[in-house]
C-alpha cells in the first residue's frame, strides 16, 4: 500500500518542497529511503522506528521503501523525520482508511515519538506555503518561527501521536496566531561614539558609510579605537524594514542562529568574524550550503577588523557580493545564489608594526615589508572599498571632549536612508549608471569630479564611488542637490590620499 | 677643450684644467684617447676603488703603463683587493684592455648613457677637487646637470610623515632656487627629495649605488625615468653591462655628498646609511646640515645626535638654510589664487600655515565642523595650497606660505 506526505527541504537559503512517499510491500522485513537522502537521512529509519513504536504504533514487519522526491535534489537533515513516519503510518493503514488531511510536515524525531525543532522552519514553513498546501505542522517550539510565514495555517504539535490524532481527525491541533513583526529596539551592548577620544574623520567617515552603504577602511596604528568605531556602527543602523525582516530572518533561521520565540528579525544584522574564519565559513558553502557570514550579515553590515589578517583566498571570495549583492556557489549540481548585501567595515594597521604613516613615530618594520603587507589587499578589493581614512593617535587628549552620541548620528542616518528608499529603492552604493547620472550629478559638477580626478590620480571607477559618496552625503545634509563642498568632502576618503 | 695634454690630465701643465686638480697622478705616457680608455677599463676592475686607482696609477706613471705590468703587480698596489681582482684583471689583459673600454662605453650608450672620465671637461668640479674621486662616471641624462651648484638632501628609507614633509620642504626650496637637489634615490627620503624638487620643476641628480642600466631600487624606476626626462641625471661609479655586482652604498654615499657644497640630513636613526654620507661630507670638508626631530623620535636620533655633536648645523627652516647657503628663493609668491578661496578654506589655509595638524587639532583651531574642513582640505590639496602624508598631518605647501596668511586664527 502507498502514502504520501508532504515535507520540504532548504536549499541554500531558501525551502524547497519534499514529497515524501512510503510503500509497504511483502519481503523480507526492511526499510530503506531513497532519493539521494544523505546521511542524517538515513538515519531517520532508526528514529522513526523507535518513535513509532514508542507512540503505541507498530513498524510493520514488511518491505518498506520509502522515496524523497524530487529525487534528483540531494537531502539532507532531520526535517523529514515526521514526514517518513506519517508516509510509514499510513502507508501500513494505521491513519485509517480515511482521507487525511492534506497538509506539510516538518520536524525531526525523539525515540520517545517527541518532536524536536529543525533549523529553517521559516524557509520550510514559506516552501510548503508554496506547495499550496492550506497548513503545516511543526514541532511545538518551532510555531512562533513559522507563523511569521503568512497566508498558511501553521500548527505546533508535541509528538508524532499529537501529529496523527491531527491527521485523523482525533484531535485538532489548534492553529498558531501569525507571529507579529516586533517594534525595533535598540541593540544592548553596542559601543557609542561618545566614547570614542578624537577621530573626527574616521568618525564622519562611519556615519557616512551606514548612511548609504558604502564600504570602509580604517587604517591606522593598533590601540587608537579603529575596532571601537567600527563596532559603534551596530548602533547607528536604521531597524529593516518589515519586508527586509522576514527575509533577512530566514537567512538566520537557516542558519540556526534565530530565538525561536522572537523569530521575526527587526535589528539590521552586525556580523564580526574572527580573521580565522574560513573562506566557506565567510561567503557559504559546503557540502550541505550553508549561509557564511556573507549572507548572514545581509542587509546588514560585515565588520572585517584586521583585515589583513583574513586569509587572502576568503578576503577575494567577498568580490562577487561586494559587487552584486549575491554570493554564488558551483556545486556539481548546478549553481545555487545566496542573497549578501551588506555594508562593509574594516580596519587594518597600515604595516606589520603599525606605525607607518604616523607622525609621532617612525615605522620600524623591513623596507618592503610595508608593501608586502598591503599587498594582502588585492587590488579589485581595494577598488571596491569606497571610504578610506588613515587614523593616527590623537594628540590632544585632555581637550577633546563633549563628542557628539550616537544617537543624534543615528538620527542623521535614518534621515539619509528615508531619502535613498523613497528617491531610488536602493542605498546609494547600489546605484548604477554613467558618472553623475547614477548619482544625478549636474553636468557643471561632473566636470569638476573629472578634474579633480585628474588632479588626484584617480580611476574612473573611483570617481563613480566619489559621485554616489557625494549623494550621501548630499542626502545626510538633507539636500536633494549636490553641491561642490559635498564632492570635495567626498574626495576627502579617497584611497590615493592615505597611501 | 680636450683636459689631456701630453703631460697628463692630472700633470699640472694644462694651465686651465689642471690648476683646480689635486695633482697626484701623472699623465698618460702614450696617447690621451689610449689612457682614457686605460682608466674606464681599470676603473671597471672589482677591488679597485679610487684610492687604489690613484695609487697604481701613480706608481706605474699611467694607467695604460700599469695594464702592461703583471696582475699580481697591480694588485700589490690596492690597500684592500679584492679575491677576484686579480682574476678580473688577468681577464682584462687577455681580452685587451682597449676592447674592454669600448665595450664598456657601447653598453654605457645602449643605455642612453655617457662615460666621463675625471679627466673630461664634463667631469663635475666639486667631485674633482676630491682626493678620492671617482676616476670614472657613467652618466645617464644631462652630464652638464652635473655642473650647477648642487645640495644634497638625504635621509632614511623609513621615515616618519614629519620626514617626508621636511624632506619635501626643504627640496622644493632648494629646486626653486635653482639649486640641483642630489640624492640617492633611495626609499624614503631621498625619493621624496627628488621627487619634491621635480615637482618644483627644479633639477635633481640621483646618485645610484648600482649601474645606471639597472636602477637601484628597482621601485623607483619610473622616478628615475623621471628624473633624466626632466633635465636630471643618474650618476653611477658602476659599470653598465654587467649582471653581476652588488649595490655599493658606501662609494655612493661619497659621491652625493661629493657632488654637492652642502648635505642636509632630513631624518636619520642611528646607524642609517644617511649618516655615513654626513660623515663623507664632513671627510670632504664639505658643509653639513641636520633637521632635528622630536627628542623621543627614534627616525631622529641620528640628526638630533649630529647636531647635538656639533657636527651638523641645525636647520629650523627651509628658508634659513637657503639663507645660510647664500641662496634666496627665485620665483615669487602669486597672491590671485587666495582671493577665490572661501571663508573656511582661507581658515584653514591659515592654521596650516601657522602649523601644521591633524584634523583633529584643525578642528579644535578653526572650530570648523567635519564635514566643512574636510571638503576645504580637498579643495586647498587640489589646488596645491595643501598637502598631506598618508592623510594623517596635513601642512600648507611652500606655495603656500609664500602667500602668506590669508586670515589670521588664534
Amino acid at each position: 500500500m502507498l502514502s504520501e506526505m508532504l515535507s520540504a527541504t532548504v536549499l541554500g537559503v531558501d525551502g524547497v518542497p519534499v514529497q515524501v512517499e512510503a510503500d509497504v510491500a511483502f519481503g523480507l522485513p526492511s526499510l530503506t529511503i531513497v532519493g539521494l537522502a544523505g546521511s542524517a537521512v538515513q538515519e531517520a529509519r532508526e528514529r522513526v522506528r523507535s518513535a513509532i513504536r514508542n507512540c503505541g504504533f507498530e513498524v510493520p514487519a514488511r518491505r518498506i521503501t520509502v522515496n524523497l522526491a524530487p529525487a534528483d535534489l540531494p537531502k539532507e537533515g532531520t526535517s523529514y523525520d515526521l514526514a517518513i513516519a506519517a508516509a510509514i503510518l499510513g502507508a501500513s493503514g494505521q491513519l485509517g482508511l480515511s482521507a487525511t488531511r492534506r497538509c506539510a510536515l516538518i520536524g525531526e524525531l525523539a525515540l520517545d515519538g517527541s518532536l524536536r525543532p529543525v533549523p529553517g522552519t521559516l524557509a520550510l514553513a514559506a516552501a510548503a506555503r508554496s506547495a499550496d498546501v492550506g497548513e503545516v505542522i511543526v514541532p511545538q517550539a518551532s510555531v512562533r518561527e513559522a507563523a511569521s510565514v503568512r497566508e498558511i495555517s501553521v500548527r505546533g504539535a508535541a509528538s508524532l501521536g499529537e501529529t496523527v490524532a491531527h491527521l485523523v481527525g482525533l484531535r485538532e491541533l489548534p492553529a498558531a496566531e501569525p507571529t507579529p513583526i516586533p517594534d525595533w529596539s535598540a541593540p544592548i551592548g553596542v559601543p557609542d561614539l561618545a566614547d570614542v577620544i578624537g577621530q573626527p574623520l574616521a568618525r564622519r567617515a562611519l556615519e557616512i558609510a551606514i548612511a548609504g552603504r558604502h564600504s570602509l577602511a580604517l587604517s591606522g596604528p593598533p590601540g587608537i579605537g579603529k575596532t571601537l568605531i567600527l563596532r559603534c556602527g551596530e548602533g547607528l543602523l536604521p531597524p529593516l524594514e518589515e519586508g527586509e525582516a522576514v527575509e533577512v530572518s530566514r537567512i538566520h533561521s537557516v542558519a540556526g542562529l534565530i530565538d525561536r520565540r522572537e523569530p521575526v528579525i527587526r535589528r539590521r544584522p552586525f556580523r564580526a568574524p574572527h580573521h580565522t574564519v574560513s573562506t566557506q565559513a565567510l561567503v557559504g558553502g559546503g557540502s550541505r550550503v550553508r549561509p557564511g557570514e556573507a549572507s548572514l550579515a545581509h542587509r546588514g553590515v560585515l565588520m572585517l577588523d584586521e583585515m589583513l589578517q583574513f586569509r587572502a583566498d576568503a578576503l577575494d571570495a567577498l568580490r562577487q557580493p561586494l559587487e552584486s549583492g549575491v554570493v554564488t556557489i558551483a556545486r556539481v549540481e548546478g549553481a545555487l545564489t545566496l542573497p549578501a548585501r551588506f555594508t562593509l567595515l574594516t580596519s587594518f594597521n597600515p604595516c606589520p608594526c603599525g606605525w607607518r604613516g604616523s607622525h609621532r613615530h617612525a615605522c620600524l618594520c623591513e623596507d618592503g615589508a610595508a608593501r608586502r603587507y598591503l599587498a594582502r589587499l588585492s587590488g579589485p578589493l581595494r577598488d571596491r572599498l569606497d571610504l578610506w581614512v588613515a587614523m593616527d593617535e590623537p594628540d590632544l587628549r585632555d581637550e577633546l571632549d563633549g563628542a557628539e552620541p550616537s544617537s543624534a548620528v543615528a538620527q542623521r542616518v535614518r534621515t539619509a536612508w528615508r531619502r535613498q528608499v523613497e528617491r531610488q529603492g536602493v542605498g546609494n552604493a547600489e546605484l548604477q549608471g554613467a558618472l553623475g547620472d547614477d548619482a544625478g550629478l549636474p553636468s557643471r559638477l561632473v566636470g569638476l569630479l573629472r578634474q579633480r580626478g585628474r588632479r588626484f590620480g584617480l580611476s574612473p571607477r573611483r570617481l563613480h564611488r566619489v559621485a554616489r559618496l557625494a549623494r550621501t552625503v548630499a542626502d545626510l545634509a538633507g539636500s536633494e542637490e549636490i553641491r561642490q563642498a559635498d564632492i570635495d568632502e567626498a574626495l576627502a576618503y579617497r584611497p590615493e590620499r592615505t597611501a | 677643450m680636450i683636459g689631456v695634454g701630453t703631460a697628463g690630465p692630472l700633470g699640472g701643465t694644462d694651465e686651465g684644467r689642471g690648476a683646480r686638480r689635486l695633482t697626484v697622478v701623472p699623465g698618460p705616457a702614450r696617447g690621451a684617447a689610449a689612457e682614457r680608455a686605460a682608466w674606464i677599463s681599470l676603473a671597471s676592475v672589482p677591488g679597485i676603488g679610487p684610492v687604489g686607482f690613484a695609487a697604481v696609477v701613480s706608481r706605474f706613471g699611467s694607467a695604460a703603463a700599469a695594464l702592461d705590468e703583471s696582475a699580481g703587480d697591480i694588485v700589490a698596489q690596492l690597500p684592500r683587493p679584492d679575491p677576484e681582482t686579480g682574476d678580473a684583471l688577468l681577464h682584462l689583459q687577455r681580452s685587451g684592455w682597449r676592447r674592454i673600454a669600448k665595450e664598456l662605453e657601447q653598453a654605457a650608450r645602449r643605455a642612453g648613457g655617457t662615460v666621463i672620465v675625471a679627466t673630461d671637461a664634463a667631469y663635475p668640479e666639486l667631485l674633482a677637487r676630491l682626493e678620492g674621486r671617482p676616476p670614472v662616471l657613467y652618466v645617464l641624462g644631462r652630464p652638464d646637470a652635473l655642473a650647477h651648484p648642487a645640495v644634497a638632501v638625504v635621509g632614511t628609507r623609513r621615515p616618519s610623515g614629519y620626514g617626508l614633509s621636511a624632506a619635501t620642504d626643504i627640496a622644493d626650496e632648494i629646486a626653486r632656487a635653482g639649486i640641483t637637489v642630489v640624492s640617492g634615490l633611495a626609499l624614503g627620503i631621498d625619493g621624496r627629495a627628488h621627487l619634491a624638487a621635480l615637482e618644483a620643476g627644479g633639477r635633481t641628480v640621483a646618485v645610484l649605488p648600482s649601474p645606471i642600466d639597472r636602477v637601484y631600487p628597482p621601485r623607483h624606476r619610473e622616478l628615475a625615468a623621471r628624473i633624466v626626462a626632466e633635465g636630471g641625471a643618474l650618476v653611477s661609479e658602476a659599470p653598465p653591462g654587467r649582471l653581476s655586482g652588488k649595490p655599493d652604498f658606501a662609494r655612493r654615499n661619497r659621491i652625493i655628498s661629493g657632488l654637492a657644497q652642502a648635505t642636509v640630513v632630513v631624518e636619520a636613526p642611528d646607524r642609517s646609511g644617511a649618516l655615513l654620507t654626513a660623515a663623507a661630507a664632513l671627510a670632504q670638508g664639505r658643509e653639513l646640515y641636520a633637521v632635528p626631530g622630536p627628542i623621543d623620535s627614534i627616525a631622529s636620533r641620528g640628526c638630533n645626535r649630529l647636531i647635538a655633536d656639533h657636527e651638523a648645523e641645525l636647520v629650523t627652516s627651509p628658508a634659513s638654510l637657503l639663507h645660510r647657503l647664500g641662496l634666496s628663493t627665485r620665483n615669487s609668491p602669486s597672491t590671485h589664487v587666495v582671493a577665490t578661496l572661501s571663508e573656511a578654506e582661507g581658515l584653514v589655509l591659515g592654521a596650516l600655515i601657522k602649523r601644521s595638524g591633524s584634523i583633529e587639532e584643525l578642528g579644535l583651531r578653526s572650530h570648523l565642523e567635519t564635514p566643512a574642513l574636510a571638503s576645504a582640505l580637498t579643495l586647498l590639496e587640489a589646488r596645491g595650497l595643501v598637502a598631506s602624508y598618508g592623510g594623517v598631518t596635513f601642512h600648507a605647501t611652500l606655495a603656500a606660505r609664500r602667500i602668506g596668511h590669508p586670515q589670521e586664527v588664534p
